[in-house]
Protein backbone atom coordinates (compact mmCIF):
# COMPACT_ATOMS: atom_id res chain seq x y z
CA UNK A 1 0.00 0.00 0.00
CA UNK A 2 1.36 3.44 -1.05
CA UNK A 3 0.42 6.65 0.92
CA UNK A 4 0.87 9.17 -1.57
CA UNK A 5 -0.58 12.31 0.30
CA UNK A 6 0.66 13.97 3.30
CA UNK A 7 0.04 12.51 6.77
CA UNK A 8 -0.12 14.08 10.31
CA UNK A 9 3.00 11.20 11.29
CA UNK A 10 4.78 13.41 8.76
CA UNK A 11 5.19 16.06 10.87
CA UNK A 12 6.15 13.88 13.15
CA UNK A 13 8.77 12.61 11.21
CA UNK A 14 9.91 16.94 10.08
CA UNK A 15 10.45 17.32 13.77
CA UNK A 16 13.00 14.48 14.43
CA UNK A 17 14.85 15.48 11.46
CA UNK A 18 14.87 19.16 12.72
CA UNK A 19 15.89 17.83 15.80
CA UNK A 20 18.90 15.60 14.52
CA UNK A 21 19.61 18.84 12.59
CA UNK A 22 19.44 21.39 15.69
CA UNK A 23 21.33 19.25 18.06
CA UNK A 24 24.12 18.08 15.21
CA UNK A 25 24.44 22.14 15.34
CA UNK A 26 24.67 22.85 19.03
CA UNK A 27 26.89 19.82 19.45
CA UNK A 28 29.53 20.61 16.75
CA UNK A 29 29.37 24.35 17.39
CA UNK A 30 30.52 23.90 21.27
CA UNK A 31 33.18 21.39 20.07
CA UNK A 32 34.10 23.86 16.94
CA UNK A 33 34.11 26.97 19.39
CA UNK A 34 36.71 24.94 22.10
CA UNK A 35 38.85 23.29 19.44
CA UNK A 36 39.45 26.80 17.58
CA UNK A 37 39.90 28.75 20.57
CA UNK A 38 42.47 26.47 21.74
CA UNK A 39 44.60 26.10 18.06
CA UNK A 40 44.21 30.32 17.86
CA UNK A 41 45.37 29.64 21.92
CA UNK A 42 48.67 27.67 20.89
CA UNK A 43 49.48 30.89 18.58
CA UNK A 44 48.84 33.03 20.93
CA UNK A 45 51.90 31.01 22.89
CA UNK A 46 53.63 30.80 19.32
CA UNK A 47 54.06 26.81 20.41
CA UNK A 48 56.80 26.16 17.83
CA UNK A 49 55.73 23.18 15.07
CA UNK A 50 51.88 23.16 16.83
CA UNK A 51 50.86 26.34 15.86
CA UNK A 52 52.22 26.41 12.13
CA UNK A 53 50.62 23.21 11.61
CA UNK A 54 47.07 24.31 13.29
CA UNK A 55 47.45 27.22 10.92
CA UNK A 56 48.41 24.73 7.62
CA UNK A 57 45.36 22.70 8.52
CA UNK A 58 42.68 25.24 9.10
CA UNK A 59 43.82 26.77 5.89
CA UNK A 60 43.06 23.47 4.11
CA UNK A 61 40.21 22.60 6.06
CA UNK A 62 39.31 26.90 5.05
CA UNK A 63 39.23 26.18 1.40
CA UNK A 64 38.27 22.30 0.65
CA UNK A 65 34.52 21.58 0.36
CA UNK A 66 32.66 20.34 3.54
CA UNK A 67 31.21 17.68 1.48
CA UNK A 68 34.80 15.93 0.30
CA UNK A 69 35.70 15.98 3.92
CA UNK A 70 32.60 14.59 4.58
CA UNK A 71 33.48 11.74 2.36
CA UNK A 72 37.11 11.61 3.58
CA UNK A 73 35.96 10.96 7.20
CA UNK A 74 33.05 8.70 6.64
CA UNK A 75 34.59 6.48 3.85
CA UNK A 76 37.65 7.31 4.34
CA UNK A 77 38.91 7.31 8.01
CA UNK A 78 37.43 4.04 8.26
CA UNK A 79 39.85 2.40 6.02
CA UNK A 80 42.77 3.94 7.73
CA UNK A 81 42.00 3.09 11.08
CA UNK A 82 40.38 -0.11 10.13
CA UNK A 83 37.33 1.04 12.51
CA UNK A 84 34.12 1.51 11.43
CA UNK A 85 31.91 5.31 11.95
CA UNK A 86 28.89 5.60 11.79
CA UNK A 87 27.40 8.27 9.63
CA UNK A 88 26.69 10.70 12.38
CA UNK A 89 29.89 10.04 14.06
CA UNK A 90 31.69 10.88 10.62
CA UNK A 91 28.80 14.09 10.59
CA UNK A 92 30.39 15.46 14.37
CA UNK A 93 33.62 14.80 13.53
CA UNK A 94 33.76 16.54 10.10
CA UNK A 95 31.65 19.53 11.52
CA UNK A 96 33.44 19.96 14.08
CA UNK A 97 36.99 20.68 12.38
CA UNK A 98 35.45 22.67 9.97
CA UNK A 99 33.78 24.62 12.44
CA UNK A 100 37.05 24.99 14.57
CA UNK A 101 38.91 25.73 11.01
CA UNK A 102 36.99 29.29 11.07
CA UNK A 103 36.58 29.96 14.89
CA UNK A 104 40.54 29.82 14.35
CA UNK A 105 40.65 32.51 11.20
CA UNK A 106 38.55 34.68 13.67
CA UNK A 107 40.28 34.09 17.07
CA UNK A 108 43.60 34.61 15.04
CA UNK A 109 42.16 37.88 13.84
CA UNK A 110 40.05 39.52 16.92
CA UNK A 111 43.97 39.27 18.94
CA UNK A 112 45.40 40.44 16.15
CA UNK A 113 42.95 43.60 16.57
CA UNK A 114 43.97 44.12 20.22
CA UNK A 115 46.79 46.52 19.96
CA UNK A 116 50.37 45.35 21.05
CA UNK A 117 50.82 48.03 23.14
CA UNK A 118 48.56 46.81 25.49
CA UNK A 119 49.69 43.50 25.33
CA UNK A 120 52.94 45.11 26.30
CA UNK A 121 52.17 47.14 29.06
CA UNK A 122 50.05 44.22 30.48
CA UNK A 123 53.22 42.55 30.76
CA UNK A 124 55.59 45.48 32.10
CA UNK A 125 52.97 45.58 34.96
CA UNK A 126 53.89 41.97 35.58
CA UNK A 127 50.86 40.37 34.20
CA UNK A 128 51.86 36.59 33.59
CA UNK A 129 51.00 35.48 29.36
CA UNK A 130 47.97 33.92 30.34
CA UNK A 131 46.61 36.96 33.08
CA UNK A 132 47.07 39.31 30.13
CA UNK A 133 44.96 36.87 27.32
CA UNK A 134 42.40 36.45 30.38
CA UNK A 135 41.95 39.70 31.51
CA UNK A 136 43.19 42.24 28.44
CA UNK A 137 43.20 40.73 25.15
CA UNK A 138 40.19 38.25 25.89
CA UNK A 139 37.45 40.37 26.09
CA UNK A 140 37.98 43.17 23.83
CA UNK A 141 38.88 39.94 20.90
CA UNK A 142 35.54 38.25 22.03
CA UNK A 143 33.57 41.88 21.03
CA UNK A 144 35.74 42.21 17.75
CA UNK A 145 34.98 38.45 16.97
CA UNK A 146 31.53 38.21 17.85
CA UNK A 147 29.85 39.77 14.50
CA UNK A 148 32.34 37.40 12.25
CA UNK A 149 30.78 34.44 14.69
CA UNK A 150 27.31 35.05 14.03
CA UNK A 151 28.19 34.80 10.00
CA UNK A 152 30.03 31.63 10.66
CA UNK A 153 27.46 30.11 13.25
CA UNK A 154 24.44 30.77 10.62
CA UNK A 155 26.86 29.48 7.75
CA UNK A 156 27.41 26.22 10.17
CA UNK A 157 23.69 25.77 9.85
CA UNK A 158 23.43 25.48 6.75
CA UNK A 159 26.35 23.28 6.41
CA UNK A 160 24.80 21.15 8.49
CA UNK A 161 22.49 20.14 5.65
CA UNK A 162 25.28 18.49 3.83
CA UNK A 163 25.24 15.62 6.28
CA UNK A 164 22.11 13.97 4.81
CA UNK A 165 24.28 12.95 1.74
CA UNK A 166 25.92 10.27 4.01
CA UNK A 167 22.98 9.26 5.34
CA UNK A 168 21.94 11.08 8.71
CA UNK A 169 18.41 11.54 8.90
CA UNK A 170 18.42 15.66 9.67
CA UNK A 171 16.22 17.97 8.26
CA UNK A 172 17.22 17.80 4.56
CA UNK A 173 17.03 14.30 4.61
CA UNK A 174 13.47 14.01 5.71
CA UNK A 175 12.81 16.57 2.89
CA UNK A 176 13.91 13.84 0.52
CA UNK A 177 12.18 11.25 2.18
CA UNK A 178 8.90 12.76 1.94
CA UNK A 179 10.04 14.20 -1.52
CA UNK A 180 10.22 10.43 -3.29
CA UNK A 181 7.06 9.44 -1.41
CA UNK A 182 4.70 12.26 -1.91
CA UNK A 183 5.75 13.87 -5.26
CA UNK A 184 5.27 17.08 -4.03
CA UNK A 185 9.07 18.86 -4.79
CA UNK A 186 8.01 22.55 -4.47
CA UNK A 187 5.68 22.25 -0.94
CA UNK A 188 8.10 19.24 0.27
CA UNK A 189 11.18 21.81 -0.19
CA UNK A 190 9.60 25.35 0.82
CA UNK A 191 8.81 24.00 4.38
CA UNK A 192 12.38 22.95 4.40
CA UNK A 193 13.61 25.99 3.36
CA UNK A 194 11.58 28.08 5.59
CA UNK A 195 12.56 25.85 8.33
CA UNK A 196 16.03 26.31 7.73
CA UNK A 197 15.61 30.46 7.17
CA UNK A 198 13.50 30.20 10.59
CA UNK A 199 16.84 28.71 12.28
CA UNK A 200 18.94 30.94 10.66
CA UNK A 201 17.16 33.82 11.69
CA UNK A 202 16.45 33.00 15.58
CA UNK A 203 20.75 32.33 15.55
CA UNK A 204 21.40 35.59 14.35
CA UNK A 205 18.40 37.25 17.03
CA UNK A 206 20.33 35.41 19.43
CA UNK A 207 23.27 36.58 18.53
CA UNK A 208 22.40 39.91 18.24
CA UNK A 209 21.51 40.04 21.82
CA UNK A 210 24.12 38.81 23.11
CA UNK A 211 26.13 40.65 21.22
CA UNK A 212 24.50 43.96 22.71
CA UNK A 213 25.18 42.53 26.24
CA UNK A 214 28.92 42.26 25.33
CA UNK A 215 29.42 45.62 23.89
CA UNK A 216 27.14 47.33 27.10
CA UNK A 217 30.52 48.51 29.31
CA UNK A 218 31.52 50.56 26.27
CA UNK A 219 28.44 52.15 25.22
CA UNK A 220 27.99 55.77 25.74
CA UNK A 221 25.36 56.07 29.14
CA UNK A 222 25.41 59.84 29.54
CA UNK A 223 26.37 61.86 32.07
CA UNK B 1 48.37 5.70 -5.20
CA UNK B 2 50.16 3.89 -8.42
CA UNK B 3 46.41 2.03 -8.56
CA UNK B 4 44.58 5.50 -9.26
CA UNK B 5 46.85 6.73 -12.34
CA UNK B 6 44.10 4.86 -15.07
CA UNK B 7 41.09 6.94 -13.59
CA UNK B 8 43.34 10.27 -14.21
CA UNK B 9 41.34 10.76 -17.66
CA UNK B 10 38.00 10.49 -15.92
CA UNK B 11 39.17 13.08 -12.89
CA UNK B 12 40.49 15.59 -15.90
CA UNK B 13 36.62 15.77 -17.24
CA UNK B 14 35.59 15.85 -13.93
CA UNK B 15 37.76 18.58 -13.28
CA UNK B 16 36.95 20.32 -16.87
CA UNK B 17 32.95 19.97 -16.08
CA UNK B 18 33.53 21.54 -12.37
CA UNK B 19 35.61 24.73 -14.10
CA UNK B 20 32.76 24.89 -16.77
CA UNK B 21 29.70 24.72 -14.25
CA UNK B 22 32.19 27.23 -12.28
CA UNK B 23 32.71 29.50 -14.95
CA UNK B 24 28.81 29.73 -16.35
CA UNK B 25 27.80 30.34 -13.24
CA UNK B 26 30.24 32.77 -12.55
CA UNK B 27 29.11 35.14 -15.10
CA UNK B 28 25.95 34.51 -14.15
CA UNK B 29 26.57 35.22 -10.75
CA UNK B 30 27.92 38.84 -11.55
CA UNK B 31 25.00 39.63 -14.50
CA UNK B 32 22.64 38.82 -11.17
CA UNK B 33 24.92 40.42 -8.87
CA UNK B 34 25.39 43.68 -10.29
CA UNK B 35 21.76 43.48 -11.48
CA UNK B 36 20.40 43.14 -7.62
CA UNK B 37 23.46 45.30 -6.09
CA UNK B 38 21.55 48.45 -8.40
CA UNK B 39 18.35 47.71 -6.93
CA UNK B 40 19.42 47.29 -3.41
CA UNK B 41 21.07 50.72 -3.70
CA UNK B 42 18.51 52.25 -5.89
CA UNK B 43 16.44 55.06 -4.36
CA UNK B 44 13.02 53.18 -5.50
CA UNK B 45 11.48 51.08 -2.33
CA UNK B 46 10.11 48.42 -4.06
CA UNK B 47 13.18 47.60 -6.09
CA UNK B 48 15.00 47.58 -2.63
CA UNK B 49 12.42 45.25 -0.96
CA UNK B 50 12.24 43.08 -3.92
CA UNK B 51 16.21 42.86 -4.18
CA UNK B 52 16.65 42.35 -0.26
CA UNK B 53 13.87 39.82 0.16
CA UNK B 54 16.05 37.65 -2.84
CA UNK B 55 19.44 37.91 -0.88
CA UNK B 56 17.53 36.93 2.55
CA UNK B 57 16.44 33.66 1.35
CA UNK B 58 19.46 32.80 -0.82
CA UNK B 59 21.66 33.60 1.77
CA UNK B 60 19.76 31.59 5.02
CA UNK B 61 18.79 28.66 2.98
CA UNK B 62 21.21 25.90 2.76
CA UNK B 63 22.28 25.53 -1.35
CA UNK B 64 21.34 21.91 -1.48
CA UNK B 65 18.21 22.17 -0.50
CA UNK B 66 17.79 25.20 -3.22
CA UNK B 67 19.40 22.38 -5.67
CA UNK B 68 16.97 20.33 -4.54
CA UNK B 69 14.26 22.59 -5.08
CA UNK B 70 14.60 23.25 -8.62
CA UNK B 71 15.78 19.92 -9.30
CA UNK B 72 12.73 18.38 -8.58
CA UNK B 73 10.54 21.19 -8.53
CA UNK B 74 11.28 23.04 -11.65
CA UNK B 75 10.06 19.97 -14.45
CA UNK B 76 6.56 20.46 -12.06
CA UNK B 77 5.85 23.69 -13.74
CA UNK B 78 7.46 23.35 -17.27
CA UNK B 79 11.19 23.67 -18.49
CA UNK B 80 12.70 20.58 -18.40
CA UNK B 81 15.96 21.54 -17.36
CA UNK B 82 19.09 18.88 -17.52
CA UNK B 83 20.71 18.39 -14.47
CA UNK B 84 23.98 19.97 -15.51
CA UNK B 85 22.00 23.05 -16.11
CA UNK B 86 19.97 22.91 -13.24
CA UNK B 87 23.12 23.21 -11.41
CA UNK B 88 23.85 25.56 -13.13
CA UNK B 89 21.37 27.78 -12.57
CA UNK B 90 21.21 27.01 -9.11
CA UNK B 91 25.36 28.02 -8.42
CA UNK B 92 24.23 30.99 -10.37
CA UNK B 93 20.91 31.89 -8.01
CA UNK B 94 23.35 31.46 -4.81
CA UNK B 95 26.11 33.38 -6.08
CA UNK B 96 23.99 36.54 -7.47
CA UNK B 97 23.29 36.44 -3.86
CA UNK B 98 26.51 37.05 -2.46
CA UNK B 99 27.79 38.79 -5.08
CA UNK B 100 25.26 41.22 -5.06
CA UNK B 101 26.66 42.04 -0.97
CA UNK B 102 30.22 42.40 -2.66
CA UNK B 103 29.02 45.10 -5.66
CA UNK B 104 26.70 46.71 -2.72
CA UNK B 105 29.54 47.56 -0.63
CA UNK B 106 31.58 48.39 -3.58
CA UNK B 107 29.08 51.05 -4.61
CA UNK B 108 28.44 52.44 -0.96
CA UNK B 109 32.77 52.84 -0.86
CA UNK B 110 32.05 55.87 -3.93
CA UNK B 111 33.02 58.77 -3.06
CA UNK B 112 30.32 60.99 -3.10
CA UNK B 113 32.50 63.38 -4.71
CA UNK B 114 32.17 61.67 -7.82
CA UNK B 115 28.68 61.28 -8.41
CA UNK B 116 28.28 64.58 -7.35
CA UNK B 117 30.86 65.68 -9.98
CA UNK B 118 29.52 63.40 -12.30
CA UNK B 119 25.43 65.19 -12.09
CA UNK B 120 27.10 68.78 -12.51
CA UNK B 121 28.86 67.55 -15.48
CA UNK B 122 25.01 66.90 -16.76
CA UNK B 123 26.11 62.78 -17.12
CA UNK B 124 21.96 61.20 -18.03
CA UNK B 125 22.01 58.43 -15.03
CA UNK B 126 22.77 55.63 -17.50
CA UNK B 127 26.09 57.08 -17.99
CA UNK B 128 27.09 57.64 -14.86
CA UNK B 129 26.21 54.24 -13.89
CA UNK B 130 27.58 52.39 -16.89
CA UNK B 131 30.81 54.52 -17.10
CA UNK B 132 31.57 55.54 -13.42
CA UNK B 133 29.73 53.89 -11.05
CA UNK B 134 30.17 50.41 -11.88
CA UNK B 135 33.43 50.65 -13.21
CA UNK B 136 34.72 51.73 -10.36
CA UNK B 137 32.75 49.56 -7.78
CA UNK B 138 33.86 46.56 -9.92
CA UNK B 139 37.69 47.06 -9.67
CA UNK B 140 37.62 47.93 -6.33
CA UNK B 141 35.65 44.58 -4.96
CA UNK B 142 37.90 42.10 -7.08
CA UNK B 143 39.47 40.47 -4.00
CA UNK B 144 36.06 39.82 -2.13
CA UNK B 145 34.63 38.84 -5.50
CA UNK B 146 37.60 36.10 -5.52
CA UNK B 147 36.34 34.93 -2.74
CA UNK B 148 32.64 34.97 -3.89
CA UNK B 149 34.48 33.02 -6.75
CA UNK B 150 36.08 30.48 -4.28
CA UNK B 151 32.78 30.13 -2.78
CA UNK B 152 31.69 28.71 -5.44
CA UNK B 153 34.03 26.26 -6.48
CA UNK B 154 33.61 24.87 -2.71
CA UNK B 155 30.09 24.79 -3.56
CA UNK B 156 29.83 22.92 -7.04
CA UNK B 157 31.31 19.91 -5.09
CA UNK B 158 27.54 19.75 -4.04
CA UNK B 159 26.22 19.50 -7.32
CA UNK B 160 27.07 15.75 -7.31
CA UNK B 161 24.39 15.09 -5.10
CA UNK B 162 22.19 15.87 -8.43
CA UNK B 163 23.78 12.74 -10.83
CA UNK B 164 26.04 15.84 -12.23
CA UNK B 165 29.59 13.55 -12.57
CA UNK B 166 31.73 16.79 -12.27
CA UNK B 167 35.26 16.14 -9.36
CA UNK B 168 33.66 15.11 -6.77
CA UNK B 169 30.87 13.16 -8.53
CA UNK B 170 33.89 11.36 -10.37
CA UNK B 171 35.68 10.78 -7.02
CA UNK B 172 32.91 8.77 -5.87
CA UNK B 173 32.51 6.53 -8.83
CA UNK B 174 36.29 6.25 -8.44
CA UNK B 175 36.47 5.11 -4.79
CA UNK B 176 33.63 2.85 -4.93
CA UNK B 177 35.75 1.28 -7.73
CA UNK B 178 38.98 1.13 -6.39
CA UNK B 179 37.92 0.49 -2.67
CA UNK B 180 40.71 3.07 -1.61
CA UNK B 181 38.43 5.93 -0.55
CA UNK B 182 40.83 7.43 1.54
CA UNK B 183 43.43 8.12 -1.17
CA UNK B 184 40.88 9.24 -3.47
CA UNK B 185 39.17 11.87 -1.46
CA UNK B 186 42.44 12.76 -0.06
CA UNK B 187 43.50 13.29 -2.91
CA UNK B 188 40.60 15.25 -4.29
CA UNK B 189 40.45 17.75 -0.90
CA UNK B 190 44.10 18.32 -1.75
CA UNK B 191 43.12 19.14 -5.91
CA UNK B 192 40.35 21.27 -4.53
CA UNK B 193 42.92 23.42 -2.19
CA UNK B 194 45.13 23.94 -5.28
CA UNK B 195 42.03 25.42 -7.06
CA UNK B 196 40.91 27.71 -4.80
CA UNK B 197 44.67 28.72 -3.81
CA UNK B 198 44.92 29.55 -7.42
CA UNK B 199 42.25 31.56 -7.65
CA UNK B 200 42.52 33.81 -4.42
CA UNK B 201 46.23 34.46 -5.64
CA UNK B 202 44.96 35.60 -8.84
CA UNK B 203 41.96 37.74 -7.64
CA UNK B 204 44.80 39.53 -5.40
CA UNK B 205 46.96 40.01 -7.97
CA UNK B 206 44.34 41.31 -10.37
CA UNK B 207 42.73 43.29 -7.42
CA UNK B 208 46.17 44.82 -7.25
CA UNK B 209 46.93 45.33 -10.82
CA UNK B 210 43.86 47.50 -11.42
CA UNK B 211 44.01 49.31 -8.75
CA UNK B 212 47.61 50.32 -8.57
CA UNK B 213 47.33 53.82 -8.94
CA UNK B 214 44.93 54.26 -5.86
CA UNK B 215 47.28 55.52 -3.05
CA UNK B 216 48.25 53.79 -0.11
CA UNK B 217 46.90 50.94 -1.21
CA UNK B 218 43.58 51.71 0.47
CA UNK B 219 41.35 49.38 -1.67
Amino acid sequence: MRYSGFTYNDLLVLLQGLGVSVALFAATTVIGLALGLAWATLRYYRTPVLAPLAAALAELLKNSPVLVQLFLVFFGLPVLLGTDLTPVEAALITLSGNTAAFVYVIAVSAIESVGRDQIETARVFGLTRWQTLRRVVAPQAAAFGFGPLTGLLINQLQVTSLISVIGVTDLTKVGAILNVRTLEPFIVWAVIGVLYYLMARLIARVCARAELRLRAHSQWKGF
Amino acid sequence: MTSLTPYLGEFAAGARLTALACALALVGSLALGVVVALMRTSTMPLARRVADIYVDIFRNVPFIVQLFFLFYGLPEIGPELSPFNTGVLALALAGGAFTSDVIRSGILALEPGVLEAAQVSGLSRITIYRRIVLPIALRTSIRPLGSVFVNLILTSSILSAITINELTGVAKIVASDTFQPFEVYGLLLVAYFAMTTLVSLGAGVLHRRLNRHLHGGAA
